[in-house]
């Protein structure tokens, strides 16, 4: 078995784009095969995440017609669907792959396109959002995903104290980020009141709490260590993997305020990297809403159960804190093409490995982790980068 | 129990689930084996995917585990704001509609099902 490597890098800015998807991914492709200084006749197998084409493009088959308009048809392609966790599944698997040597160079990428501008509108992206939930005994209700992680960060706040203003500091925070990432969908700043004095969208969640709808494009050249060291892209090492999931419905869940499947995979990566939470230097999480990222911080155990509302109140994961969380923005600020968001978080861990990041550098970071979560976190993939030493 | 006498009967369906909860009665299965208890039929257990359920007349009376308020609501949903809430039932938990101002750790009572839908969802008041 071989290691495997990240080798180039390429992601759009996320915010708005009218047109068509295979456009789109072809920025972001074309900017990781340049990185990693490869053509498309060196790829050898493409895995692609896209969460909701079929319904909000009328578009299905997707990997192939990609694959063709980026001159690669003819390898064999995959599309994977997990919800928000989508993209960062596809590349677990591009990575098993190369690992085991079944293919040597691999583009994973993700894409989809969410915005009321260039798709449907609010309502019924709410309703293609809500079809993640379980069809039969959760859909019937209304339950939205804002609704979803309502509910898990409302149990949250009756069982710890978590209070509205300590979820608005993720918000001030991850903002303040996206002012740092050119990319990223928002770059303004904003206060503690400036969330609390928003529209409610699912309580406790008001409009600044929740992550925008976004369109936009990641991609990856994942390759082994032998063919890494021959290639023009500066490396960074793939030292784990987890990927776990839970039970559907939500109301069958052990513990609501757990995210039971992102404890079990970051364990999992935990153990395969031989590294652990006081090791990491900076960390990517999937922060759909504000509450979802003070449950990642707690099952990541970067923080203790029930101080994940305080940290970003007292600057804990702030950029210059103790250990930096969504320094890209996350979600919320950056954007969250639901297909493209797991490879995203892996193009800006790179970045941070590679001290490429600019202005949100964070210094010396040698050991990286992504949380990504699809779904009412039935579904969590947690994956651990490090950089070439 | 032996693997035939837990399988005897099919497990209960969504379509008895539905028509019963639109008759006013909430069913769910108990596992056999773990004791776990869903209000969202299913082929095996979600504990320990053992297929030896029995089908079984959910209290109803309960207490409010969790509650959100959903003031942007997905398409065919008008009607502003409404609440949803997962309702404790002692063994199981549901996810259920809900009335009134109830908070977390109140008890609420089950009233029947949402009215004006084509699929049935429970409501708690
Ligand atoms: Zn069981």
């Amino acid at each position: 078995m071989t290691d495997a490597r990240v080798v180039g890098i390429g992601m759009t800015e996320f915010g708005v784009h009218d047109r068509p998807l295979p456009e789109l991914f072809a920025d972001a492709a074309f900017e990781a095969f340049d990185d990693a200084g490869v053509e498309g006749v060196d790829i050898d197998a493409f895995y692609l995440g896209n969460a909701m084409g079929g319904q909000t493009e009328r578009d299905t088959h997707l990997a192939p017609t990609l694959a063709t308009h980026v001159g690669i048809a003819g390898v064999p392609c995959q599309r994977y669907e997990d919800a928000c966790a989508t993209s960062s599944n596809a590349f677990k698997h591009a990575v098993r792959a190369v690992e085991a040597g079944d293919h040597d160079v691999v583009l994973v990428g993700g894409v989809e396109r969410c915005t009321p501008t260039t798709g449907l509108d609010t309502p019924e992206m709410t309703s293609i959002f809500a079809s993640a939930a379980h069809r039969q005994y959760e859909q019937p209700t209304g339950l939205t995903f804002p609704g979803v992680f309502g509910l898990l960060t409302t149990r949250h706040m009756h069982e710890y104290g978590t209070t509205e203003e300590e979820l608005a500091a993720v918000a001030v925070k991850n903002h303040r980020h996206g002012t740092l990432n050119p990319r990223a969908q928002f770059g303004k700043e904003i206060t503690v009141e400036d969330v609390l004095e928003g529209p409610v969208v699912a309580s406790p969640f008001r409009l600044m709490d929740c992550c925008p709808f976004s369109d936009g494009a990641a991609a990856v050249v994942v390759t082994n260590d032998e063919i890494a060291g021959t290639l023009d892209g500066d490396p960074v090492g793939v030292a784990g993997i987890g990927h776990a999931t839970d039970v559907i419905p939500l109301a069958d869940k052990a513990d609501l305020t757990a995210t039971q499947s992102a404890r079990d995979a970051a364990s999992q990566a935990y153990e395969a990297a031989g590294t652990g939470p006081d090791d990491l230097d900076v960390v990517e999480v999937h922060d759909c809403f504000t509450g979802a990222e003070v449950l990642a911080i707690e099952a990541l155990d970067l923080v203790e159960d029930g101080e994940g509302g305080r940290a970003a109140v007292e600057g804990l994961t702030a950029l210059e804190g103790r250990i930096p969380v969504n320094p890209s923005g996350g979600l919320k600020a950056k954007g969250h093409p639901i297909g493209a968001t797991g490879v995203a978080q892996l193009v800006e861990l790179t970045e941070q490995l590679r001290g490429d990041a600019g202005d949100r550098q964070v210094e010396g970071a040698e050991r990286a982790l992504a949380h990504n979560l699809g779904g009412d976190a039935a579904t969590t993939v947690v994956t651990i980068l490090e950089g070439a030493t | 129990m032996s693997a035939d006498e837990s399988r005897a009967s099919a497990p209960l369906s969504y379509d008895e689930w539905a028509s019963a909860l639109e008759d006013g009665e909430l069913l769910g299965q108990r596992c056999t084996a773990c004791g776990h208890e869903t209000a969202a039929p299913k082929a095996a257990c979600g504990r320990c995917g053992s297929r030896g359920l029995e089908t079984v007349s959910l209290p109803t009376k309960g207490v409010v585990y969790s509650e959100t308020t959903i003031a942007v609501a997905p398409a065919g949903f008008d009607g502003g704001s409404y609440r949803v809430a997962v309702i404790d039932l002692g063994e199981a938990r549901v996810l259920a509609r809900l009335e009134g101002d109830a908070g977390i750790g109140d008890s609420v009572e089950f009233v029947g099902s949402l009215e004006g839908r084509e699929e049935p969802a429970p409501l708690f008041a």
